[in-house]
């Protein structure tokens, strides 16, 4: 299996309530030959990992538990890390300021969240 | 007659208090008769009539006011029209303009239109109202055979007796029923009508079913039916029978035996129809030919014809010869006057002979030319002119009690004698020869004759009925005896004749030869003056006059005791009571006598009074002049004075002439004004019952409006009850958006006061934020159509759902606009809401199916065969299953940590579940934290039924939890007694999961494999939100 793109060995943080659905993510990630960072069930622990490492990529889950990953995004916008949402709902859940990043929609199947982080970091060199 | 069925229609005229009689009769008439009727009423003709709306109260009929020209229905009641008479034609009624004149008499006119286009399927009913009209239209359907019925006085008496009294009076009312029962006996009549039509159409009796029922006729009233024409004679003798209501012709026989009175009516029903113009054409020519010319010949102008209609009933007979005088006049050069006398018992048939009004329908006998020349047309009837009516005096008299008319040279009695018996009869001829003068004409009824008074009448025309005064008894041979003394004369004698004793005889000898000899002179005379009996010796006091045999008894008395005689009777007729006048003065013979007189009433019928006149001479009067006669000189003076007492006599006389011949003239006078009088009295009469109807009608309705305005009281009540409880906000708006009203809930829309109605909308602040609401009520206003939308307040508290609708009024006009608002914020917020969970359970499906999805591919990457894979997923998701079925039953709260063990343990059957032992304090969990433990619990178990304390038969589990310092749980997991174990040599998915869900929760995980077996210890941190004391 191939990293994401041209680009192996990428930090990537997976921000996800669900142990099993992390579990799910970080095993398609390492599939993919990526480094995963956390996984992150809060928001607070999202931010801490965010400040702590060096980030390339982040999988941000919409919900935490009851809350909204909105501040994550909004942070990870201000330092320029691309980041696609993995969510059970449809894009018009997504804040509005975030709604034109990538959205993998649960449940996934690992190659089309691959595909979107590809995308991701294209977009994110592009600009 | 043919197999139709028949088609009775039913007249029915009311007037004055004809409305409750109308009730009374529809409410008793069964609905499905299949007869058609028509109700006619006496209205004004610019009045609105509501009897049909007042009569569907009463019927389940269909009840229909003529509008136009209309098919005739059965079972349906159809009302005429106030303006306009009905006429009936080809199955059709015909509405026909009423004509301006006061005398209207519709009921006669459609009465008789009924009779011509029905004939005996005519039914005519006459109920209630004062007046006539009716009787004539009674007498035309009659005389076609049809059904007549009157409204009668028993039971409850109709509210004006008038009309129906008109009519039973006419003598050709079948049946006088009181109101209640007209109804059933016009239901039961139809019925039976129809049975009888289809026996009538199978058989017609042989004549000699008849033959007793002719004999019994000859026999009573001596006339002789058998040549009659067999299926009139069928048909009259069948409505008799349905009258009487007997089936059979034998039947009817022994009613017949048992009753006279109905052979009398048989009789008349049998002679019906003979009383219009010109009946019997033939005996009319005869009358014109022979008769009429001899009696007018040779009479000066000055001189009278007398003619006299005894029993003339409502006129036509009287017209007739009226007609047929005048035609005899025109070629004649010198007019005789010609009076004809019309007289009848009755009143009413008099003032309708009087009024000379007839429908169409009775003047069919009359010939066009003569119709065009002696009557007026004015539509619907047919009115005498004044030439004829002038000739024509009409009056109520009585043949047999009121003095005759006299110096006659007609008498026209037809159809008379046959309503009475062979006495009544024997009594009127003598009458009828008195009242003639010398070689004067009776003209008689077909059916009808002299009987036994043939030395009285000689025959002119036997097949005609026309006879001839015989003139050679030169005094009337029988006196006119009134009823009341002939009564008392034939009274039997006081007593018995055979115990008469001698002595008694000899005693009646004496008092006759006393009576005779020294009873003063009297006589009795009746109430006119007429003597009827003359006592011996009256010749002193009586003197017959010179001319005609004269009866009266004031003509006959000597002049000198006239007027005392006169006054006398005069005050015993008015006072009843004996009255005397003493000493009169009178030259008898040739000398003055004294005469006292008593008049005193006689006998005992006070309807008829008779009085006893006694004159007694009480003496001479012995020498009027005391001295002797003085030579010439006296007789000289007493000469002069004669003669001058004689010449003023003379004058007086003279005088006395010309002051009768004028009140002759202003009697005549004042004879013709009554006549007028008598008719503007009765077209105020019709005037009156037009009013009186049309007042009970508006009663009526009165009633009917006061029933509706509490109806309408009770609705406004209502509205308002509506409007007060309703938390609908309504605006009524009108065409220029002017508040006509509101509800009270409509002032939380709208900063509306009560005295806000009568402002336009405009001007009232209200708390929508809606900009477009007046635009658009203009906008509804004007088109019409209705506009529905959701509408928010300013402050977003409340949505509405506003129709702005075009106000219909009852016209179906619009009137402007109504505006409703009906609150829909609960069910605007409860659509969010609802979208919300559509949404949340969407995502938790989501979130499911890829937790799911974790675990299988998670599984799969631990399992080395297909069948490990199966049995390890299939558990896991178990073990999701039974978490959410004890959160399921928690309903989404929290659940306690020993339910969420047990429900975890329980599919391990064989004991194994009670080996597992649990002790620890009540510990809550959050729902997701209750997933989360759960399936490390599921790992637990899982892994020591495989291999460890669980697997064999002997061991068990100890799963033991305490709280840690204040903030954290710690469970312990110890196996005991199983096999023995050892490390796994790499983390399996079971102890990765652990791990995983309990770092979720921010807790730790630690396990060791010691001797005893394996031990886990697990602790999570206390959380409001997840996991916490119960406490």
């Amino acid at each position: 299996m191939l990293g994401v793109g041209n680009w192996p060995d990428l930090n990537v943080l997976v921000v996800e309530d669900d142990a099993l659905v992390a579990w799910d993510v970080e095993a398609a990630l390492l599939d993919a030959g990526c480094l995963v960072v956390g996984p992150a069930n809060g928001i607070n622990r999202a931010m801490e990992l965010m400040e702590a490492n060096k980030l390339d990529l982040v999988v941000l889950d919409l919900n935490l538990g009851k809350t909204s990953s909105a501040p994550v995004a909004d942070r990870l916008q201000e330092k320029g890390i691309p980041f696609i949402f993995l969510s059970g709902h449809s894009r018009e859940y997504l804040p509005e300021r975030h709604r034109d990043r990538p959205l993998v929609s649960k449940p996934f199947h690992p190659s089309l969240l691959i595909r979107a982080l590809q995308q991701a970091m294209e977009h994110s060199r592009a600009a | 007659m043919s197999a139709k069925q028949p088609h009775l229609i039913v007249g029915i005229g009311a007037s004055a208090g004809g409305l409750d009689a109308l009730q009374h009769l529809f409410a008793h008439l069964p609905d499905n008769t299949g007869m058609s009727f028509l109700v006619v009423t006496h209205l004004p003709a610019d009045h609105k009539s509501h009897l049909a709306e007042i009569l569907r109260r009463y019927t389940e009929m269909d009840v229909t006011m003529i509008e136009r020209d209309t098919e005739v229905r059965r079972n349906v009641v159809f009302v005429a029209p106030p303006d306009s008479v009905v006429l009936l034609e080809k199955n059709r009624f015909h509405l026909a303009p009423r004509g301006g004149e006061p005398m209207h008499k519709p009921i006669d006119v459609f009465f008789s239109s009924l009779a011509r286009h029905s004939g005996e399927e005519a039914i005519g009913v006459v109920l209630s109202g004062t007046g006539s009209d009716g009787t004539l239209g009674i007498k035309a359907i009659k005389e076609r055979g049809g059904l007549t019925l009157a409204q009668g006085s028993e039971g409850s008496t109709p509210e004006h007796h008038g009309m129906p009294d008109a009519a039973i009076a006419s003598g050709l009312i079948d049946l006088v029923l009181p109101i209640q029962e007209i109804g059933a006996e016009l239901g039961r009549f139809a019925s039976g009508f129809v049975d009888a039509a289809m026996a009538a159409a199978q058989t017609v009796e042989a004549p000699e079913s008849y033959s007793e029922v002719y004999g019994l006729l000859l026999r009573h009233v001596g006339h002789d039916f058998s040549g009659y024409k067999l299926s009139t004679f069928h048909r009259r003798v069948h409505r008799r029978m349905q009258i009487c209501r007997v089936a059979t012709v034998e039947e009817y026989v022994e009613l017949l035996r048992a009753d006279t009175a109905e052979v009398t009516l048989l009789f008349r029903e049998l002679l019906i129809g003979v009383t219009s113009f010109f009946r019997d054409n033939d005996a009319f020519d005869v009358l014109a030919t022979q008769v009429i010319p001899k009696i007018l010949e040779g009479k000066g102008s000055n001189e009278s014809v007398r003619l006299w209609v005894p029993g003339c009933a409502t006129g036509e007979e009287a017209y007739s010869l009226a007609i047929m005088v005048r035609e005899c006049l025109d070629t004649l050069k010198v007019e005789p006057r010609v009076q004809i006398f019309a007289s009848d018992i009755d009143e009413k048939a008099v003032s309708i002979a009087r009024q000379g009004r007839y429908p169409k329908a009775l003047m069919d006998s009359v010939s066009p030319e003569r119709r065009a020349r002696f009557f007026t047309e004015d539509g619907v009837s047919y009115v005498v002119n004044r030439e004829i009516r002038s000739m024509c005096l009409f009056s109520p008299h009585s043949v047999l009690r009121d003095q005759p008319f006299s110096r006659i040279d007609l008498i026209s009695c037809r159809n008379l004698l046959i309503y009475f018996g062979a006495e009544f009869q024997s009594q009127v001829m003598p009458i009828f020869h008195f009242a003639l003068r010398p070689g004067g004409y009776l003209f008689l009824g077909l059916a009808e004759n002299i009987g036994s008074h043939s030395d009285l009448f000689a025959a002119v025309d036997r097949k005609q009925r026309i006879f001839q005064k015989r003139d050679h008894s030169a005094f009337p041979r029988t006196p006119i005896i009134p009823r009341a003394i002939a009564a008392l004369m034939q009274a039997p004698p006081l007593e018995d004749e055979e115990n008469q004793s001698v002595a008694t005889l000899l005693r009646h000898a004496v008092d006759r030869r006393v009576m005779e000899r020294y009873a003063p002179a009297h006589v009795l005379v009746n109430r006119d003056g007429d003597i009827i009996f003359y006592s011996a010796r009256t010749g002193k006091y009586l003197e017959p006059p010179g001319g005609v045999p004269t009866r009266h008894l004031l003509t006959q008395t000597r002049r000198d005791l006239r007027p005392d005689l006169r006054a006398a009777l005069q005050e015993a007729l008015e006072t009843l009571r004996r009255v005397e006048r003493r000493g009169i003065v009178a030259d008898l013979d040739d000398r003055t006598s004294v005469v006292d007189l008593s008049v005193e009433p006689f006998g005992n019928s006070p309807g008829d009074p008779l009085f006893l006149v006694v004159f007694r001479d009480v003496g001479e009067v012995r020498e009027r002049t005391i001295g002797p006669i003085a030579g010439d000189e006296r007789v000289e003076q007493l000469e002069r004075t004669l003669r001058e007492t004689r010449e003023r006599l003379q004058s007086e006389i003279e005088e006395h002439e010309s002051a009768l011949e004028e009140l002759k003239s202003s009697n005549e006078e004042l004879h013709s004004s009554n006549e007028e009088l008598q008719s503007s009295n009765e077209e105020l009469e019709t005037a009156k019952e037009e009013l009186q109807s049309l007042n009970e009608e508006l009663h009526t309705i009165n009633a009917e409006l006061m029933s509706k305005v509490d109806a309408l009281d009770h609705a406004n009540a209502d509205l308002v009850n509506v409007f007060d409880s309703t938390k609908v906000a309504i605006v009524f708006l009108d065409q220029n958006v002017v508040i006509r009203n509101f509800t009270p809930a409509a002032t939380e829309i709208f900063n509306l006061i009560p005295s806000d109605a009568g402002r336009p909308l405009s001007d009232i602040s209200g708390s929508l934020e809606d900009r477009e609401l007046h635009r658009e009520i203009r906008e509804v206003a004007q088109t019409g159509a209705m506009i529905e939308r959701n509408v928010r307040r300013a402050d977003g508290k409340a949505t509405y759902s506003m129709r702005i609708l075009p106000y219909r009024a009852p016209s179906g006009r619009s009137e402007g606009v109504l505006v409703t608002f009906v609150d829909v914020t609960n069910s605007v917020e409860a659509e969010a809401r609802q979208r919300v969970l559509v949404e949340e359970l969407n995502h938790r499906v989501r979130n499911m199916l890829t937790v799911v999805n974790s675990i299988a591919n998670q599984t799969l990457r631990q399992s080395t065969t297909k069948e490990d894979f199966v049995a390890a997923f299939t558990g896991r998701i178990r073990a999701m299953g039974a978490a959410y079925t004890v959160v399921a039953q928690r309903n989404w709260g929290d659940v306690l940590l020993r339910d969420i063990a047990l429900e975890q343990i329980k599919p391990f059957v064989d004991g194994k579940a009670e080996r597992m032992k649990m002790e620890g304090p009540a510990i809550r969990f959050s729902p997701t934290a209750a997933l989360s433990f759960s399936l490390v619990l599921h790992e637990l178990i899982v892994n020591a039924v495989k291999y460890g304390a669980l697997a064999g038969v002997a061991g068990s589990v100890d799963l033991v939890w305490k709280r840690k310092g204040s903030d954290a749980l710690e469970l312990s997991w110890s196996e005991r007694g199983g096999p023995t174990v050892a490390a796994p040599t790499r983390r399996g998915f079971g102890s990765e999961l652990i791990k995983r869900e309990i770092q979720r929760l921010g807790g730790t995980y630690g396990s060791t494999y010691e001797q005893s077996g394996f031990r886990a210890v697990l602790t999570i941190p206390l959380d409001e939100s997840a996991v916490q004391v119960h406490s």
